[in-house]
């Protein structure tokens, strides 16, 4: 008997994206501006639904979904992603004719992330996997008549299609090798994929397939082109939201399925974690487009997370887990500060090319107060000051490799984290000791309200961690049962 | 009872936020000074119900934080403490003061990072848990930054960014050697507590000998850096320098690293694999700093380099005093950490009249000042006599307690240090002669003398060096029962 209280936040999201669509495509563009509140009034009931049953834990459709906090905790992860994006694409997508499909896509690619996160079957995996890249892809072109939106697209569709074609590969050679594609299924038949050299080619392309999405060097091609074309709205999506689907599907697959294994890809991700940070932050320090920079950095805290995979201890997976929902306030926030300055610029109608460049942040303090103060947070946050919520989560994550043992790990993420201090501190430069140019401008609400929640996210776990580490606990206690 | 110690946290913070929300400078100043009188004095009846002679932990707040890493909000002044917290309190209503009628951009900023600062710093000095040490010890780099970064001078960008990536590295090897000393103790007692004391009763306990090294030195180095001393002291010449008058007092004030060394460092040291060479280290650069910051100090044209690197001298007090080891060298050196802050605040508050009244602080353009400045000549001439230990004034009490009671253990190190003590008598008097005494420079123009605000806190300020000069015992004693307290704790781990 399948529960269905237990599915109401994905099938609530499902059908907000269905009522959008099909009420929108009856609507005069006048009043389209109503969609954005029904998508948030949707994301905010999921968010409550999947609150109120957080230590649920059932198996449906012949065990190939299972509702336990781990999926219960990635979900709230994305539903907090999308009601931020929700929120400010209001004030994005006022005086467009598309509304409806930019906000059905958000809740379709919203709801594919829900089912990976829920997902105990690789083929159930792949499928929601796939749902939630595909509006993704057509979300990052959602500017037609931009070039850059459609050149970031295309990267991201070419990239995408590939990426998913090895992902498809790994999972046949597992299935191959075991006979199954359910995940503990695949736990239980382990013996036959370690002693065979199957074993070895199909992490090296389940790797490849997730590394795509999360951006792991060096995989990351093509994040810095498409984070920086796509509407910021739509980056804040992609950086807070997507990333995270593939870190929770890789979790699933290598932690749970493929433990037998772990000296095989545990190697690898210390590898690709060491490479992804360094390179992230080395290459985030000579960017001009605040865009690129933040994805860049996206790039970096990638690597942080996927220290994670290399320890692998209870403390280890609670710091991740619980980084990925501080990376997704931090993030979201800080690509939606983007957003409101972009606005700003094509406001005032200034002459640049690239409307995110660090010269258009010049004196945002006076300029626009709440955004710079938010940016601030947001991006001292990242860096890992205290108190935010970046600075509790790599407290946890670092402090256990030391537990660990693995002192040299620590270091390089310390002295990472330090670098990275310099391009953070740099936008704050620009933003309160630079003179600015022109008038001040009223912050829209909608950006600031994305904006306050996001900073309140941000402090909430920086300052009161205890709830969300406990949760974060829960959900590492899914992973952990097989260690 | 009050919680007197969560009030002089959240008291200038809740009124930096107020500042941050006006709108004007008389509002800002105002809400500024209201915050820090406030503190002042609560810190005053602290100070006035604190009991000297005990060593124990007073005021103590405790409540549990984040249980599940064994985190609380643990909070207790003692005699190590709360000298610095006088300090803090003392004269950061008086730099508000002296600051009153100064223009400046955005008015409310600049006092609210101030009362951000104050917040800040005094959360340091009354953590008793590692964790919000660190919290507190990382939020004194922010208002710093944007100190320096808005409102610095001409190379303020270098400097700013320079200052907060170097102080960010070293407080991330501390932050690791706190992981090092949580997790070993977590393995030996099996709960996860991040409490100051309890880690100071584990480290002892840990078995390998190289382990308890690097975590007492990735602690050293975060504490030394941020002291700073030579050779770390890179960051601090042009961070100082380039602050305003404002931020170079904070920086001053920022008392932070010393206290590190003698709540967290000293207690350790006895039970680390080789404690000669950590004496050694510690005696060795305290020594080479004094010498080597005031050769430093000597060769400096601009007038407020010169007073930041006579900083790094009389920081070299605090190592030597430390590495002393005996409770009155450890207490000569804790002396001086107080001492220091209020020379200096008078020192860099001199140097930003200067520049403000003569446009330059190049020593070779000034001269004769003290015909046209007197009031500003005398508080100045007292404050560096006290700067280069003048004795009926704070500074000669703190060399002296370090001089004499470390030569118990490190004599040759005093030894080495006594030379920098004619040298700094050297620039001190130097630099006096060239910028107030002999004919005055014709080219700087007519010039104002101290306004009444300024007299004011400049004056309040030399005062108390002079009175804590002649009448020390008022924060002495309790400075000599927390070193007791200290010294006991060393010889419990068995010395």
């Amino acid at each position: 008997m399948v529960d269905f209280m237990l599915l109401a936040p994905e099938i609530i999201v499902a059908l907000t994206g269905l009522i959008v669509l099909m009420i929108g495509i009856f609507m005069g563009s006048s009043s389209k501006n109503v969609l954005g509140y029904i998508a948030t009034a949707g994301c905010l009931a999921a968010l409550a639904m999947v609150i109120g049953n957080f230590s649920a834990s059932a198996l449906m459709f012949s065990d190939t979904l299972s509702v336990d906090p781990l999926s219960q905790f990635f979900k709230l992860v994305f539903l907090v992603v999308a009601l931020i994006v929700s929120i400010a694409s209001i004030k994005y997508t006022e005086d467009n004719t598309d509304t409806e499909i930019f906000y059905a896509l958000v809740l379709f690619a919203t709801f594919g992330m829900m089912f990976v996160a829920s997902a105990n079957d690789l083929m159930v995996l792949y499928v929601a996997f796939e749902l939630a890249s595909i509006a993704t892809y057509a979300l990052a072109g959602f500017e037609k008549n931009n070039p850059r939106s459609v050149e970031a697209s295309m990267k991201y569709l070419l990239m995408g299609a590939l990426s998913a074609a090895l992902l498809l590969m790994g999972i046949s050679f597992v299935y191959g090798a075991t006979g199954t594609t359910s995940i503990p299924g695949i736990a239980q038949n382990m013996d036959v994929l370690a002693s065979n050299a199957i074993g070895l080619l199909a992490i090296v392309l389940l790797i490849a397939g997730f590394g795509f999405k999360i951006a792991l060097v060096p995989f990351h091609m093509w994040a810095p082109d498409t984070y920086q074309g796509s509407p910021s709205v739509v980056s804040a999506l992609l950086a807070a939201g997507s990333k995270k689907m593939a870190f929770v599907a890789a979790f699933k697959v290598f932690i749970v399925a493929l433990l037998a294994i772990q000296a095989d890809w545990r190697v690898a991700f210390a590898i690709l974690a060491v490479i992804t940070m360094t390179y992230g932050n080395l290459v985030a320090l000579s960017q001009r487009s605040v865009k690129r920079m933040l994805a860049y950095s996206s790039v970096a805290q990638a690597g942080y997370i996927s220290m994670a995979f290399v320890v692998l201890t209870p403390m280890a997976l609670t710091g991740g887990i619980l980084y990925t929902l501080s990376h997704g306030f931090m993030k979201a926030g800080a690509f939606i500060a983007t957003a409101a300055v972009v606005y700003m610029v094509i406001k005032e109608k200034r002459d640049t090319e690239i409307p995110d460049h660090l010269d258009n942040f010049k004196g945002l303090g006076k300029k626009m107060p709440i955004t710079a103060l938010c940016l601030t947070v947001f991006v001292f946050a990242l860096a890992g000051i205290p108190p935010t919520a970046g600075y509790m989560s790599k407290f946890i994550l670092f402090s256990s490799t030391i537990q660990s043992g693995m002192v040299w790990l620590a270091v390089i993420a310390i002295l990472n984290s330090a670098l990275s201090l310099y391009y953070y501190a740099r936008l704050v430069r620009y933003m309160y000791a630079m003179p600015h140019e022109g008038e001040k401008v009223s912050e829209p609400v909608p950006y600031v309200a994305a904006l306050l929640i996001s900073l309140v996210g941000v402090m909430a776990i920086g300052l009161w961690p205890e709830p969300f580490i406990e949760i974060a606990m829960q959900a590492a206690s899914v992973l952990v049962g097989g260690i | 009872m009050l919680p007197v110690l969560s009030l002089i946290v959240l008291i200038p913070l809740l009124f930096s936020a107020f500042a941050f929300l006006t709108k004007k400078r008389e509002q800002a100043r105002v809400v500024a000074l209201m915050g820090t009188l406030i503190t002042l004095i609560l810190t005053l009846y602290m100070y006035f119900s604190f009991d000297s002679s005990s060593a124990a932990m007073q005021f103590e707040e405790l409540a549990s934080w984040i249980p599940s890493l064994g985190i609380n909000y643990h909070l207790g002044v003692d005699g190590v403490s709360m000298p610095l917290i006088l300090l803090n309190a003392i004269v950061i209503p008086l730099l508000i003061l002296f600051t009153w009628d100064d223009v400046r951009s955005t008015p409310n900023r600049f006092y609210g990072l101030i009362l951000a600062m104050q917040g800040a710093v005094i959360g340091v000095f009354i953590s008793l848990d590692f964790f919000l040490f660190y919290v507190f010890w990382e939020l004194t780099l922010i208002p710093l930054f944007f100190m320096v970064n808005i409102w610095g001078g001409p190379n303020k960008r270098h400097a700013s960014i320079k200052f907060f990536i170097y102080t960010h590295v070293a407080s991330l090897v501390m932050l690791l050697g706190i992981f090092g000393l949580y997790f070993a103790a977590w393995d030996q007692t099996g709960v996860a507590n991040m409490g100051i004391a309890h880690l100071m009763s584990q480290f002892p306990m840990i078995g390998s000998g190289i382990a308890r090294d690097a975590i007492f030195l990735a602690l050293l180095f975060g504490f030394l850096v941020k002291l700073p001393i030579v050779p770390f002291h890179s960051w601090l010449p042009d961070a100082y320098a380039e602050a305003p008058t404002a931020g170079s007092v904070l920086f001053i004030l920022l008392k932070i690293a010393g206290y590190g060394i003698f709540r967290v460092i000293l207690p350790m040291l006895p039970a680390t694999g080789s404690p000669d060479m950590m004496i050694t280290i510690l005696g060795l650069l305290g020594s080479v700093s004094i010498v080597y910051g005031a050769f430093l100090a000597l060769s400096q044209k601009d007038l407020k380099r010169m007073v930041a690197y006579s900083s790094v001298s009389h920081m070299g007090f605090v190592a030597l005093g430390a590495a002393g080891l005996v409770t009155l060298s450890i207490s000569g050196a804790m002396f001086q950490q107080f001492s220091h802050g209020l020379i200096l605040s008078i020192m860099f508050m001199s140097v930003g009249v200067i520049q403000a009244s003569t446009g330059t602080r190049n020593i070779n353009d000034l001269g004769g000042l003290a015909t046209k400045m007197p009031k500003l000549a005398v508080i100045m001439m007292l404050a560096f006599m006290a700067s280069l230990g003048l004795p009926g004034l704070t500074g000669f009490i703190a060399e002296f307690m370090v001089f004499t009671f470390s030569y118990v253990n490190v004599p040759t190190f005093v030894i080495l240090a006594l030379f920098g003590v004619v040298i700094t008598a050297g620039y001190h008097l130097w630099a006096m002669q060239r910028t107030m005494f002999g004919v005055y420079n014709g080219k700087i123009g007519e010039v104002l003398d101290l306004s009444n605000v300024q007299t004011f806190s400049m004056a309040v300020i030399a005062l108390l060096v002079l009175y804590f000069g002649l009448n020390p015992s008022p924060v002495l004693d309790m400075m000599i029962t927390g070193s007791n307290e200290i010294v006991s704790l060393m010889a419990a781990m068995g010395v």
